[in-house]
């Protein structure tokens, strides 16, 4: 694995990990809908946006 | 909602569908890598759209809003961290591809044969797929059934929509290959995405608007805001769906295939963040139906009619409630056609293919076109069962998919990986998931999936200690690969 992809590849997991354990510890008491449920879509959207960042050198090369 | 007007729906649908496959026909799909690949130049848009219908089916809309119903947010947590685990494809997506097009392969199974120097293991991993797709597609047919048969009180039976479904998947596939599979993928994933929404906003104004939605949810149902909730998503529970969905976008051939399709590295970024974006829409789509399912329906007996329900409820205009029916039978059609698609592919290239190599590609174009039928008669016949809880059924294919990931991920990141260990994972692996889904026993309370992903990991470790590798092809492969990759990130 290139090292580039390493540290992305890590940043990505360690908010995986969050989406396990935040909702399971810290919020298993807040029945609200900025508990879990906003948790769970604002880590999806930060994964995404590493997604953006981390794949721009994606070319045109066929 | 009439029963008229849904046979309406369904014609318009059939009638608009089949335009679109014809307007995809290009010139004659004479080989198999333009049948089965459309030549790898697919488009990033159509890719993106493609990719979110094939992999979203009647699961999302009946199946995870049923899952909602029953247990809560939890259902939201267990989608989104598989759509996280799609950034698998920012890291297989470029080797995948790179290696198609430097090698040639046409199928996932038929890569990992190559690499690892053994036919028997692209046999292997092809006739797998298929053991576990078929229930997979069956699922969605069963889908279907419930969806139709449930908005019109049995009107329409169970039977006459997975028949429609069958017809439709067979003729989609039939026309254009991918072709006419992606194009009217893409006018499906269009439509769904924006008439799903549209009915959350139904939803959420008539049930008194967005405070007010919550609020009911926080008084009457608070425990379905958390998890464990009710007890449902428990952390075992959670973790057995979860982590077999996380390897989807790897372990399903029928999504791991599209690596091989794009035109550029461009176009597959458009399809990840494409699809990722898609989904993330769709998984609150689905997730707010079940929430309003247990708003104004909170006494289901079965979770998986909270959508129909719904659909046919006042709360939902009846023209719109009929668009989006249609829409998630579309949306069922379009990942059994993909399917169907995909292990055709995989019996013409890998089991026919190596049993008897002698024969033409255009003969293994045959065998394809020819299986595909047979494929999905199977899958009907499975979906006749009408086994309970969609989504259950539909995570214990993914489970038995999930032996093959060990393997995958010794293709590009492991020299020392053999052939005999790909074989002991996926057949061993698969026979253990297979055995305790028969079964249903949980042993230390784990779901199938885990313990297929486990067994199938220490086999193909150990046996590849104790086995030769294919050293050549390995440092051949990974040398080629690494070298390629090394080029892209250049600039880092």
């Amino acid at each position: 694995m290139h090292p580039y992809e390493r540290k992305w590849a890590l940043g990505i997991f360690l908010f995986i990990l969050l989406a396990y354990v935040l909702p399971y510890t810290v919020l298993s008491d807040t029945a609200k809908w900025y508990g879990s449920f906003l948790v769970w879509i604002l880590l999806t959207a930060v994964v995404i946006v590493f997604n953006v960042f981390f794949t721009r050198d994606w070319g045109e090369k066929k | 909602m009439t029963t008229g007007m849904v046979w309406t729906g369904i014609i318009i649908y059939i009638f608009i569908a089949s335009f679109v496959a014809f307007l995809s026909k290009t010139g004659k799909q004479t080989n198999m890598e333009g049948y089965f690949l459309a030549g790898r130049k697919l488009g990033g848009f159509v890719s993106a759209l493609s990719y979110s219908a094939t992999t979203y089916s009647a699961f999302m809309l009946v199946g995870l809003a049923g899952l909602t119903y029953a247990g809560g947010v939890g259902a939201l947590g267990f989608e989104l961290i598989y759509l996280m685990g799609v950034s698998l494809v920012a890291f297989f997506g470029p080797r995948f591809w790179l290696a198609g097009k430097k090698y040639g392969y046409l199928t996932p199974s038929e890569m990992l044969g190559d690499r690892y120097n053994s036919k028997l293991v692209a046999v292997i991993a092809a006739v797998s797929s298929c053991i576990f797709l078929i229930p997979y597609s069956a699922v969605q047919l069963s889908g279907i059934g419930y969806l139709l048969s449930g908005m019109t009180n049995g009107e329409i039976s169970y039977t006459t929509g997975m028949v429609i479904a069958t017809v439709m998947a067979v003729v989609f596939t039939y026309i254009a290959g991918i072709r006419s599979v992606a194009w009217t993928d893409s006018l499906q994933a269009l439509f769904m995405i924006v008439s799903s929404t549209l009915v959350v906003f139904f939803l959420v104004y008539r049930l008194g608007g967005i405070r007010e939605f919550f609020l009911d949810i926080e008084t009457k149902a608070p425990e379905l805001l958390t998890v464990p909730g009710n007890g449902y998503f428990s952390i075992a529970t959670f973790l057995g769906l979860t982590i077999p969905w996380f390897f989807f976008s790897l372990s399903n051939p029928q999504v791991s295939q599209r690596l091989y399709m794009p035109g550029s590295l461009k176009s597959m970024r458009t399809m990840l963040l494409g699809f990722m974006i898609f989904g993330l829409i769709y998984t609150i789509v689905a997730v707010m139906w079940g929430f309003s399912a247990v708003n104004k329906f909170p006494e289901l007996a079965n979770p998986d009619m909270a959508t129909p329900v719904l659909l046919s409820s006042e709360l939902v205009p009846p023209v719109l409630g009929v668009i989006v029916m249609v829409g998630i039978m579309a949306a069922a059609i379009s990942t059994i056609d993909s399917i169907l698609l995909t292990l055709s592919s995989l019996f013409a290239r890998d089991v026919y293919g190596n049993i008897r190599p002698e024969i033409s590609d255009r003969k293994q174009l045959a065998m394809g076109k020819l299986v595909i039928p047979v494929i999905a008669v199977l899958a009907f016949l499975f979906a006749k069962l009408e086994l309970n809880l969609i989504a259950v059924l539909s995570v214990a294919s993914s489970a038995g998919l999930l032996v093959t990931v060990p393997a995958i991920i010794g293709t590009f990141f492991w020299k020392r990986g053999t052939a005999p260990a790909v074989l002991a994972s996926v057949i061993i692996g698969g026979l253990v998931v297979f055995f305790f889904e028969l079964t249903q026993i949980k042993p230390l309370g784990l779901a199938s999936g885990l313990w297929g992903i486990s067994i199938s990991t220490i086999l193909f470790i150990v046996v590849s200690l104790f086995t030769k590798a294919p050293e050549e092809k390995a440092e051949e492969f990974i040398g080629y690969i690494q070298n390629e990759i090394k080029q892209i990130y250049k600039n880092r």
